[in-house]
C-alpha cells in the first residue's frame, strides 16, 4: 500500500484528519480531538498495517498541547497522526497497548509537558530526575530555564511575572 | 637444622616464592599486554601495586563476621605458601618431600578457592554472593579432572610424592609423552582454578563487578592478590615437576631448567587468557564434565593398564 | 543487599557499573543465574537539548545537535541540516553530498569498531577489544584530519559542508581503508570461527522479525532479524541517491547476528568510501543558507551507525526553531530491552545490553550541567570571552555581536 492509497483510505474514514503526502514516504495530518485520533490510530494499526510506533512529538500549541504520533509500516512510510488536548486539563489515553514502543515517549510527555496519560503501565518515570519539582514541565513554552535553580532544584520566576 | 630453616624461609622457600611470584606476575601482565598490542607495565609494577594496596585503608562491611573476614586472606595465603615447599626447585629434591605430598598439595591448593567462596559469602553483598556461588560451582567443575590429571602420572610412576614422580620420569623421559592428555587437562584446569580467562566467570568484571572479593580492600585484598600470584607460581611449579620432569643432576642447571619450564607454562596460560572470550558458568560446567572428565578417566585407566603392562 | 523473601535476588546493574559506559540502571531479578525480570531505568543523561534548541538560532542549534551523541555526531547534524535545507529549499552542491557521505561512512566505521571492542570486553575478550580500538584510532585520526576533532568534526553546515577534502587527504583515506579492510576481514573470520566467541553470542538476546516490528527496533538489531530497514536503501538521501548501498541483513535474530551485520557493514562502508572518492565531482562545497526558515514543519531521517535517526523541526518563520525533536536510534531499541533480557542468564545481560549499541546520551538527548564550582570548568561567559580574545589576536573583533539571552 503506497502513500496515496493510505491517504485516500484515511481521508475517506476520517475527513477531519485532512491527510496529505507532500513528499514521498511522509503523510501528515491535522490535529484532531483525542477520540477521533484514537479511532484513526486504531484504523491505521488494524487496517493499514502501520505496526511500528516510531515516536511522539509533543508540541506546545498555546492553549493546547499537541501530541503527534509517528507510526510506520513495512514500506517505511512515516505517518503522522496528531491529537490535541487543552493545556489546562491535558488527559490522553496511552497507546502502549497498540505500540509498546510508545510507552517510553508517553512517559516523556508526562514529565516534559505535564500530560497525564491514563493506562500507562507501571514503571519508572522518564527522563527527569526523581527530585524534579512537581508541576514543572520544561518543554512548555512558558517555562524558562533561566529561572530554574540547579542547586535547590526549585523553579523561581521573578516576582512580577509570578503576580501576572 | 639452620640450613633447613634457611631453605624454608629464604631459598627455595618463602622469599624465593615471593620474588618469583612477582616476576611471573610481571611476565603474565607484560606478555598479555604485548599480545594485545599494548605497552604493558614496567618490571616493578606488581611490587608497586602490592605495596600500594597494603598501605590502603581497610573497610570492613558492617554485616560481615569481622574475624572470618580478616582471617580468610591469611589462611589462603598460608595454604598456598605451604604447598610451594613440596615443589622441586633446586634440583630434583623439594624442600619437604614425603610420600603423598602431591595429594597434600592439591588439597592445600583447594583452600584458597574455599576461602574465596567464604569471603564472598561472608561479605553479604549481592555481587559477592553471586561471585561466591560461581566460585564454588566452578570448583565442582574442575576439581575432578584436576585431581585425575595430576594423579594419572603418579599412578604410572607408582609414587605419590612430586619428588618421587619427578625422579621416576627423569629416569624414563619418554614416558612423559603418555601423560600428554593429562598435561593439557592440567593446564586447562589450572587456568580455571586460578580464575583466569576463559574461565573467569566467578570474577566477571562486567557482570558482577569482581565477584567474591568485591568488598575486600587494603591489606586483606593485598593478601588475596598475593595468594593469586603465588598460586600461579605454585601451579606452574607443580605442573613443571609432574609433567615436565627433565633434570640434569646439577642443582644450578636444574634450577635454570625449572625457570624455563615455569616460564613456558605461564606463557601457555597467558596465551589461553589472551585468545578466548569468557565462557558462561554453565558452559564451563559442561566443558569440564562432558569433555575433560572423560578424557581424564581414560588417561587414568590407560596409566593403570600401562603400570601393569610395562611391568613397573 | 537486596534479597527478597522468596529467595530471589534483585541485582542492580547501574547507574554506575563496569559494564556500562554511561549511566543507566537495570534492576535484574534473578532466579539462580537466570534473569526472571528486568526493569530498565534510563534518563540519567537528560540534558534538555530540545529545550536549549528552542531558545537559540538555527546555526547555534547545529552545534548543540552535534553534541547529542559523542559517536554519531555527524549523523545527527546530517539529519538536522537536511531538514533545514528541505524547509529552506536549498540545492546542496553534489560535492558536499559526497563529502557528507564519506565522513558518514568513516563515522560508521569508527562506531562499529567501537561497538565490536565494547562487545568483546563485555564477554571478557579483552584482546579483541584492544585490537579493534587500536584500529579505530586510524579512523579517528582521519576524522581529526578532516574536521580538526576526533568526535565532533563540525563538517556539516546548512547548505553544504565546511571543510573540503584535499586530494592527498583522500589518498590517506584510501590508504587507511586498505589497512582496515584487511583487519576487518580478519575480525569477520574470527567472528565465524572462534569457538568461545560464538558460544557466548549465539542464541542470546533473541528478537524475531515479529518482535522487531512489535517493539519497533531499528538498525543492526532489525537487520539481524532479516528486516531491511536501512534508510540509505529504503529512502536514499544525499549521495546514496547516486551510489546504491548493498544492504546487509542476517537471519540469526540474536546477538551473533548483530555482530555479523556490523562487521559486514564495515566492509560495505569501506567499499562505499572507495566508490565515493573515485566519483567525487569537482565544484563548490556549500551554498549560502538563509538565517530564517519559512513557517512549517518537516520530518527527516538518515541512517546513523546505530539505525534510523529521525529529526523533526517546526519553524514559526523566525530564526529560532519552534520545536526540535530528535529520535535517536538507540531510543527505538530500548523498548524491547526487558523482553530481550528475560529468560537468559546473568552472564548474558551485559552483552545483550551492549548488542543494541546503546547510547544513553542519544536516548536522553541531554550536555551535563556542572555546578560551576570547579575552576577547571569554564562557564559559558568565560568561554565566550576566551573566544573573543582568541579572535582579537587574529585581528577580528566579534565582541560587538550581542548574544541572545537564554
Amino acid at each position: 500500500m503506497n502513500a496515496e492509497q493510505v491517504v485516500s483510505a484515511l481521508n475517506k474514514r476520517f475527513p477531519a484528519l485532512a491527510a496529505h503526502t507532500p513528499r514521498e514516504f511522509r503523510i501528515w495530518s491535522d490535529f484532531v480531538e483525542p477520540k477521533e485520533f484514537e479511532a484513526a490510530l486504531r484504523f491505521a494499526f488494524d487496517e493499514l498495517r502501520f505496526g511500528k510506533g516510531k515516536h511522539i512529538v509533543g508540541t506546545d500549541e498555546g492553549e493546547y498541547i499537541g501530541l503527534s504520533y509517528i507510526v510506520s509500516n513495512d514500506e517505511n512510510i512515516l505517518l503522522v497522526l496528531r491529537e490535541k488536548v487543552p493545556k489546562a486539563h491535558p488527559v490522553v489515553r496511552s497507546q502502549g497497548g497498540l505500540y509498546p514502543s510508545m510507552v517510553l515517549h508517553e512517559r516523556e510527555m508526562v514529565d516534559l509537558f505535564g500530560v497525564s496519560v491514563s493506562g500507562l503501565p507501571e514503571g519508572p518515570s522518564y527522563p527527569l530526575p526523581d527530585c524534579w519539582p512537581e508541576g514543572q514541565y520544561p518543554l512548555r513554552k512558558e517555562w524558562n530555564p533561566a529561572y530554574f535553580n540547579k542547586e535547590t532544584m526549585a523553579y523561581e520566576p521573578p516576582k512580577e511575572e509570578a503576580r501576572e | 637444622m639452620i640450613a633447613s630453616i634457611l631453605k624454608v624461609l629464604l631459598f627455595p622457600g618463602l622469599l624465593f616464592l615471593g620474588v618469583y611470584s612477582f616476576v611471573l606476575e610481571f611476565v603474565d601482565r607484560k606478555v598479555y599486554a604485548r599480545m594485545q598490542n599494548r605497552k604493558g607495565p614496567p618490571w616493578y609494577q606488581p611490587l608497586a601495586d602490592m605495596l600500594k594496596l597494603v598501605g590502603k585503608k581497610v573497610i570492613l562491611p558492617n554485616n560481615a563476621q569481622k574475624f572470618v573476614f580478616a582471617a580468610l586472606p591469611t589462611v589462603s595465603l598460608t595454604a598456598v605458601v605451604t604447598a610451594f615447599l613440596c615443589a622441586p626447585v633446586w634440583g630434583m629434591q623439594a624442600v619437604t618431600a614425603y610420600e603423598g605430598d602431591l595429594v597434600a598439595v592439591l588439597y592445600l591448593l583447594s583452600i584458597p578457592t574455599l576461602c574465596h567462596f567464604l569471603a564472598g559469602y561472608n561479605s553479604h553483598e549481592v555481587y559477592s554472593t553471586i561471585g561466591a556461588f560461581r566460585t564454588l560451582t566452578q570448583m565442582f567443575a574442575y576439581e575432578v579432572p584436576l585431581f585425575m590429571a595430576f594423579l594419572s602420572p603418579a599412578i604410572l610412576a607408582g609414587s605419590w610424592s612430586i619428588t618421587g614422580i619427578a625422579a621416576f620420569y627423569a629416569a624414563r623421559p619418554l614416558y612423559v609423552l603418555i601423560n600428554l592428555p593429562a598435561f593439557l587437562i592440567a593446564l586447562l584446569t589450572s587456568q580455571s582454578k586460578l580464575e583466569r580467562a576463559p574461565f573467569d566467570a566467578p570474577e566477571a568484571e562486567t557482570e558482577i563487578v569482581g565477584g567474591a572479593l568485591v568488598e575486600y580492600s587494603g591489606r586483606y585484598l593485598a593478601y588475596f592478590r598475593a595468594t593469586a600470584v603465588s598460586e600461579l607460581t605454585v601451579m606452574a611449579s607443580v605442573i613443571a615437576g609432574v609433567f615436565l620432569p627433565f633434570f640434569t643432576g646439577n642443582g644450578a642447571v636444574d634450577f635454570a631448567l625449572y625457570l624455563v619450564k615455569t616460564f613456558a607454562v605461564v606463557l601457555v596460560m597467558v596465551l589461553l587468557r589472551a585468545t578466548m572470550a569468557r565462557i558462561r558458568i554453565d558452559q564451563t560446567l559442561k566443558f569440564f564434565w562432558s569433555v575433560l572428565t572423560p578424557v581424564a578417566i581414560a588417561q587414568m585407566i590407560l596409566n593403570l593398564l600401562l603400570r601393569g603392562g610395562l611391568g613397573l | 543487599m537486596s534479597e527478597r523473601n522468596d529467595h530471589k535476588v534483585v541485582l542492580p546493574i547501574g547507574p554506575q557499573h563496569p559494564s556500562l559506559k554511561e549511566p543507566g540502571s537495570f534492576k535484574i531479578t534473578l532466579d539462580g543465574e537466570k534473569v526472571e525480570r528486568a526493569v530498565v531505568e534510563i534518563g540519567y543523561n537528560h540534558r534538555g537539548i530540545e529545550k536549549a534548541c528552542e531558545s537559540r538560532n538555527y546555526t547555534q542549534d547545529l552545534y548543540i545537535i552535534e553534541r547529542v551523541c559523542g559517536i554519531c555526531s555527524h549523523a545527527h547534524t546530517s539529519c538536522f541540516c537536511q531538514a533545514f535545507e528541505d524547509m529552506a529549499g536549498l540545492e546542496v552542491p553534489r560535492r558536499a553530498y559526497y563529502i557528507r557521505g564519506i565522513v558518514g561512512e568513516l563515522e560508521r566505521l569508527h562506531s562499529h569498531l567501537l561497538w565490536l571492542g565494547v562487545a568483546s570486553h563485555e564477554i571478557g575478550f579483552d584482546t579483541l577489544f584492544m585490537y579493534t580500538w587500536r584500529d579505530r584510532e586510524l579512523v579517528l585520526d582521519l576524522l581529526a584530519q578532516i574536521g580538526g576533532n576526533r568526535v565532533n568534526y563540525g563538517v556539516n553546515t546548512f547548505g553544504g559542508v565546511r571543510r573540503d577534502l584535499e586530494a592527498d587527504l583522500m589518498q590517506d583515506i584510501l590508504h587507511v581503508c586498505d589497512q582496515l579492510e584487511e583487519k576487518i576481514k580478519y575480525y569477520a573470520d574470527l567472528a565465524t570461527t572462534e569457538t568461545t566467541l560464538i558460544a557466548r553470542l549465539k542464541g542470546i538476546g533473541v528478537l524475531t522479525p515479529e518482535d522487531v516490528r512489535h517493539f519497533s527496533a531499528v538498525g543492526p538489531v532489525a537487520r539481524a532479524a532479516g528486516i531491511l530497514d536501512d534508510i540509505r536503501v529504503v529512502e536514499p538521501y544525499g549521495v546514496y541517491k547516486e551510489i546504491p548501498v548493498n544492504a546487509v541483513t542476517d537471519d540469526h535474530c540474536d546477538v551473533y547476528g548483530r555482530t555479523l551485520v556490523r562487521v559486514k557493514e564495515m566492509l560495505e562502508s569501506i567499499r562505499l568510501i572507495r566508490v565515493m572518492i573515485r566519483e567525487i565531482p569537482e565544484g563548490p562545497i556549500s551554498v549560502r543558507a538563509p538565517r530564517k526558515l519559512p513557517a512549517g514543519e518537516t520530518l527527516r531521517r538518515v541512517e546513523a551507525p546505530r539505525g534510523e535517526n529521525i529529526h523533526y523541526i517546526r519553524s514559526n518563520g523566525s530564526d529560532m526553531p519552534d520545536r526540535v525533536r530528535v529520535r535517536a536510534p538507540s531510543e527505538a531499541n530500548w523498548h524491547g530491552m526487558s523482553y530481550m533480557l528475560e529468560g537468559f542468564q546473568l552472564a548474558d545481560v551485559p552483552i545483550i545490553i551492549a548488542a543494541i549499541d546503546p547510547c544513553y546520551s542519544c536516548t536522553d538527548r541531554a550536555v551535563s550541567l556542572s555546578s560551576g564550582r570547579d575552576e577547571q570548568i569554564a562557564s559559558w561567559d568565560q568561554l565566550r570571552l576566551f573566544g573573543i580574545e582568541q579572535y582579537k589576536k587574529n585581528g577580528i573583533d566579534p565582541g560587538s555581536i550581542a548574544i541572545r539571552p537564554f
